[in-house]
This record gives structure tokens, sequence and C-alpha cells, in this order.
């Protein structure tokens, strides 16, 4: 492949220039990347339903950092103490049932009428 | 003299008493009278990985400074200092460094307070603060590289001091800001740890400001706009409704930019591609397009994503080369040799800096600065940093006593080494993609808008890579886009800048009107 040969030479110009400050945004080290590019294969950058669920995983993360006892459920103060204040914010909405505590899965039954809502008006 | 923290608190009440300050002080600007409440700050600062601060204190220097904008003039006062960021249980997290602007008797809850972020990781926000939308900044002439040293500093008559609050804020690690013991700035370098320790103080800085109901605004440039997205998240889901994100000089996928490979690349430079061009029709070389003009722009970028992009992904699965007349499409558009476009069909941006003028290295935040390889601009191969950074640290070494009123015995840190052992695990992912983390900031709060700014001749943070990255959220989406010619620093610009003024003062009226 002729496309190989004086691609390393281009490289090794770029490469043995004077150290040079920190780039913003700079790379991470080379084994994190190797590390990401093999995800990425099994994981394309996300979109429409996946990036959704991308989205659901951040904020199933922090459901879960409050959830201190791993009941899978929350109260409204334990969201508040819990770094969820939105939970907190939004819960007699979330919370149809009137169970005092939500899931996740209420939380996204909410957003999910919520937008139900919003895609009418 | 050493003003208590209720001094801080009262700033904003503080117009009358400013003709009391104990210490008055010549105004270098000739905007008015100046007067300052200095502070000496005996603390070490330290940016290392192990540092650990168990002195923290949140004292503050403040000056009073009128600017005139369009014959209005406005009345602010500047505060120099640290606040420490808490855990929900009040423990000590770090002592953050910002530099607060804040216009006087203006009302709490309706003025929006906007939140600045440079990136790095490890780079202090003294690039935002000095250069771009405070009340007075540095003057570069960028593109140009005549202006000599020191850098005149001059009243902004670009400033969004007419519009918001203003608070300039140095991450963990960087500038004067650092962890409190227990915690080391290690603790707080990560994607993760660093917009929590940032959303801590974001919240704290509102409480203490008597700021909890102002319209909130978060600023992030380059490293920034990866740190400000997950940052807004967090405010969300903590409850703190974000009503305006700006991102320049977006990276928002570390995983689509193609710059951020060092070994063998996986990812199609695509969304480079318009920016090549921009470049090289800057130097007069690209003959399928004469500048970086909207409909240009539109050409190449048509280009890049219809042919461009199969035809790397092609090269870079099998090595195979597409038809000669592409890789003369290429050239046309950039200036950049066919023999080159052969060598390195998925071309990186060293490759093309290094290689579109002869015994020229470009730069890589303003590809329209040059230098002649072997030249002192060229000693660090990177012609546009080494033309601003010199005039930039010295500046703040000045700006903080002589402007400000803040002194301390610390060096005011511009670059650390936070990358080296920067945590970039984010959501499940190796490198950090934090279009997920807007989706669900913007699932959370629908009423939240997004502003993404950027320079056509950037060569590290493309803007065609952010319109790519930005196309991955739901149509109708609440974000809008614009991009000038400029680097990555897309404020140094002279022409741009007032463009991008008139900009943010449109998005924060669209930002702030009913949810």
């Amino acid at each position: 492949m002729r496309a190989t040969t004086l691609f390393m030479t281009l490289w090794a110009t770029a490469t043995l220039a004077q150290a040079a400050p920190h780039l913003d945004p700079g790379a991470p080290p080379l084994a994190t990347q190797q590390a990401a590019q093999a995800e990425n294969r099994a994981r394309p950058a996300s979109v429409g339903a996946t990036l959704q669920s991308d989205a659901e995983r951040a904020l199933r993360a922090s459901f879960d950092a409050a959830d201190t006892a791993h009941r899978g459920t929350l109260s409204r103060e334990e969201a508040q103490a819990g770094g969820f204040g939105w939970i907190a914010n939004h819960f007699d909405a979330i919370d149809t049932r009137r169970a005092g505590r939500v899931s996740f899965d209420d939380v996204k039954r909410y957003l999910a009428l919520r937008d139900a809502g919003t895609a009418t008006k | 003299m050493i003003p208590s923290p209720s001094v801080r608190r009262g700033v904003r009440a503080a117009a009358a008493a400013a003709a009391l300050a104990a210490v008055a002080a010549c105004g270098g600007g000739g905007s008015g009278s100046t007067t300052t409440t200095t502070y000496v700050d005996a603390n070490t600062y330290s940016a290392a990985a192990g540092a650990s601060l168990s002195t923290p204190n949140e004292n503050t220097a403040v000056t009073h400074r009128s600017l005139t904008l369009n014959g209005t003039a406005i009345a602010y006062t500047a505060t120099a200092g640290h606040l420490s960021a808490l855990s929900s249980s009040q423990a000590p997290e770090a002592s953050i460094f910002y530099v607060a602007y804040t216009a006087d008797g203006a009302a709490a809850a309706t003025r929006p307070v906007t939140f600045f972020f440079n990136g790095g990781p490890g780079s202090a926000t003294a690039w935002l603060h000095l250069g771009s939308f405070a009340p007075r900044r540095l003057v570069t002439g960028v593109p140009a590289t005549t202006q000599a040293l020191p850098f005149p500093y001059v009243d902004n008559a670009e400033s969004l001091i007419d519009t918001s609050d203003l608070v300039f804020v140095d991450a963990v690690g960087t500038g004067l800001s650092e962890a409190i013991a227990p915690n080391t700035n290690q603790t707080w370098w990560g994607v993760d740890q660093d917009a929590a320790v940032l959303r801590d103080f974001v919240q704290r800085w509102l409480g203490v400001n008597g700021r909890t109901a102002a319209p909130l605004f978060l600023y992030g440039e380059s490293y920034g706009t990866t740190r400000v997205p997950v940052l807004t998240r967090l405010l969300e889901t903590a409850g703190r409704r974000v009503n305006g994100v700006v991102e320049l000089s977006s990276i928002l996928d570390y995983n689509s930019n193609c710059s951020v490979e060092g070994g063998a690349p996986t990812v199609d430079c695509a969304g480079f591609l318009p920016s090549y061009s921009a470049v090289g029709s800057w130097y007069h070389l690209a003959t399928a397009v004469a500048s970086d003009s909207d409909a240009d722009i539109a050409t190449v970028t048509r280009y890049a994503d219809s042919t461009y992009a199969p035809d790397a992904a092609t090269w870079l699965a099998s090595g195979a080369l597409p038809p000669a007349d592409h890789v003369a499409a290429l050239a046309a558009f950039t200036g950049l040799s066919a023999a080159i476009w052969d060598q390195r069909f998925d071309m990186d941006y060293d490759t093309f800096r290094h290689h579109l003028i002869a015994n020229t290295t470009l730069g890589v935040y303003d590809g329209r600065v040059s230098a002649l390889v072997g030249s002192p601009l060229d000693a660090a191969d990177e012609p546009s940093n080494s033309f601003v950074e010199p005039g930039f640290t010295a500046a703040i070494k000045t700006v903080l006593p002589d402007e400000l009123g803040f002194t301390t015995p610390s060096t005011y840190v511009l670059s650390s080494d936070a990358i080296d052992t920067w945590n970039f695990s984010h959501n499940g992912r190796s490198m950090p993609d934090v279009v997920p983390d807007l989706s669900a900031a913007l699932s959370l709060d629908p009423s939240l808008k997004i502003l993404f700014l950027g320079g056509h001749h950037d060569l590290i943070t493309p803007f065609h890579q952010t319109e790519l990255d930005v196309a991955r959220l739901p149509a109708g989406a609440p974000v809008t886009l614009h991009f000038h010619p400029g680097g990555h620093m897309t404020y140094l610009d002279d022409g741009s800048r007032p463009l991008m003024k008139a900009e943010l003062v449109a998005f924060y009226a669209s930002a702030t009107g009913a949810p």
C-alpha cells in the first residue's frame, strides 16, 4: 500500500518537533485512546433511541447515587439530600400513586408524559 | 487591609460605600473613578496533583469601576478571591479562585449570572477572563503577529457586562484554585469529579451572593465545552435551572474528533475539511473556493459529508484511495497538494498544518498564524499559541494586583499538568461523549437553550465537527450555531468579537424569556 510509507515519515515530522505546551483540548494517553477505539467499534456514537438510552444512563447513575439505602426508590427528602433536587421539585407530579417514594421508572414515565404533553401544544 | 467576608457579601450594595473605601487607587483605563479594597493572600497555592490546601480563606479584593458602552455608563464591581466548594454535607472540597464582574444596583433575581470556564483539562480561565467579554480585555491584533508586548489592556467595547454578571472560574489545579485537605487536586481531576466540584462551587457562589433566583448561564471553551454539558446536567439534576449554555470551540465527543487519535487512526476527518479549506483560502492556495464565505463553506461542507467522509472511511478500512478526481477535488478545496492527500488521505491537522506551505508551520488554534520552520515563533511548533501566550501569562501577573487589588506570593498557573493524570472516563466510555449530557439536561429542562460558537480557522476543534456532533440531538433541539472568521479563541479576532457579542445578546434574550 503506497499510502503507508510516507505517512510514517510525515508522522515523524510532526512528532519530532520541540516539546509543545499542553494542547487544549489535549488528547488522553494512547492507552485510553486505544481502549476507546475498541469500545467505539462495539458502540458507535448514539443517536435517537440509543442517545436517549445514553442520557438515561447518566440520570440513572445520579438516581442510584442518591439511593444510598439501595431500595430502588427515593423519597422527596432522600432525593433532595442525595443531589437529585429535580426529583424533589417535581415529586408530586412523578409520584402519581401517592406512594411517597418514586422509582427511576416513575421518573421516565413522568418525562415521557410531559414530552407527549409538550408535543400536543 | 483585609476585608472580612461580609465585605464580599455586601458588594452588590456597595456602590455608596465605595466612596468610603479605605484604600483608593487610580484607574489605569481612563474609565471613570476607581476604588480598590486590596487583599494580600498569604496562601501558597499549588497546581501539583498531590497538592492539598489546609488553610483556605474566602477573602476578596474588591474594585469599583465604570465602563461606558454605547454611551451608557455601567458601574460595576470586580471581586477577586477564593470561595470554597462544599459537598452536600458541607464538607470543604476545593478553594476555587474566581474573578466576578457584577453591575452595581441590578436586580439580583432577574440579572443573569454567567460562569466562564476554559478547558485543558488543566487550563486556567485567564484566556476568557482577559481576552473575551469582561469589562476590560487584552489587545492582541490576531491573526497579525505584530502587536508588541505587553499587550494593551483596554476597556472592552464588546463586554457582556451590559447583559450579564460575569464570573471567571479557575478549575481545581489551575490558576490559583486548589483542593482542600483531605482532598488533593487529583481528587477532582476527572470528567465527573471536576463537574461535581464546579457544580458545588456554582451553587455556593449563587447562595453566598444572594443570586439563587438569577437566570444562570454557563460558558465553556475547548475542554470547557466538555466540562459545561456535564456541569449543566448535574446542576439541572440538583434542581438548579440553567437558562443557557454557550459552547465556544467545542469538543463534545472525543470519540468523533480525529485529532484526538495519536495512534492508528479509525475516525474520519470529514469534520475538519471545511476548516482546512478556510485556512487554504486564507493563504490564497485553495482554487475551488475563494474565501470562508458562507457560500464557500456550504460548498465544501457538502463535499465533506457526501464524498470525503465515505472516501476516508474506505481508506481507513482498507488503505484504498478513491479515484484521482476525488483527490484533486480535495487539493482544490484546500490548496494542500494531491501528493500529500495520497499519503495521508484521512487528513489530520498536524500533517495539514506542516505541509500546506513549504518550510512553514501553521497554528493549531488559528491556522491563519504562521511561522517559518526554525523561526522563534515556531519554537514550540505552535505559532498561534506562541504569539499570544507570553502576553496572557504576563498580563495575569499584573492585572490581579494592579487592576484588581489581589496580591499573592503564589504563581498563577495558566497551564497545569492535570491532563497527564486526568480521568477521562465518563458515562460508560473511556473517552467522554457529552452529547448525552446535553440530551439529559434538555430532558430535565426543555427550556434550556444552547449556543455554539467557533472560528473557521480553528484546526483543533473544527466547526463542522461541532455541527456533526450537534446533529445527533433530536430535531427541534433548542440549539443555535454561529461560526466566524477566527481561531480557537475566536473572540481575539477584532472583526468577529462584535458579531459574537451581538449573537450573545440575542441568545440571552431568548434564553431568559418565559419558560
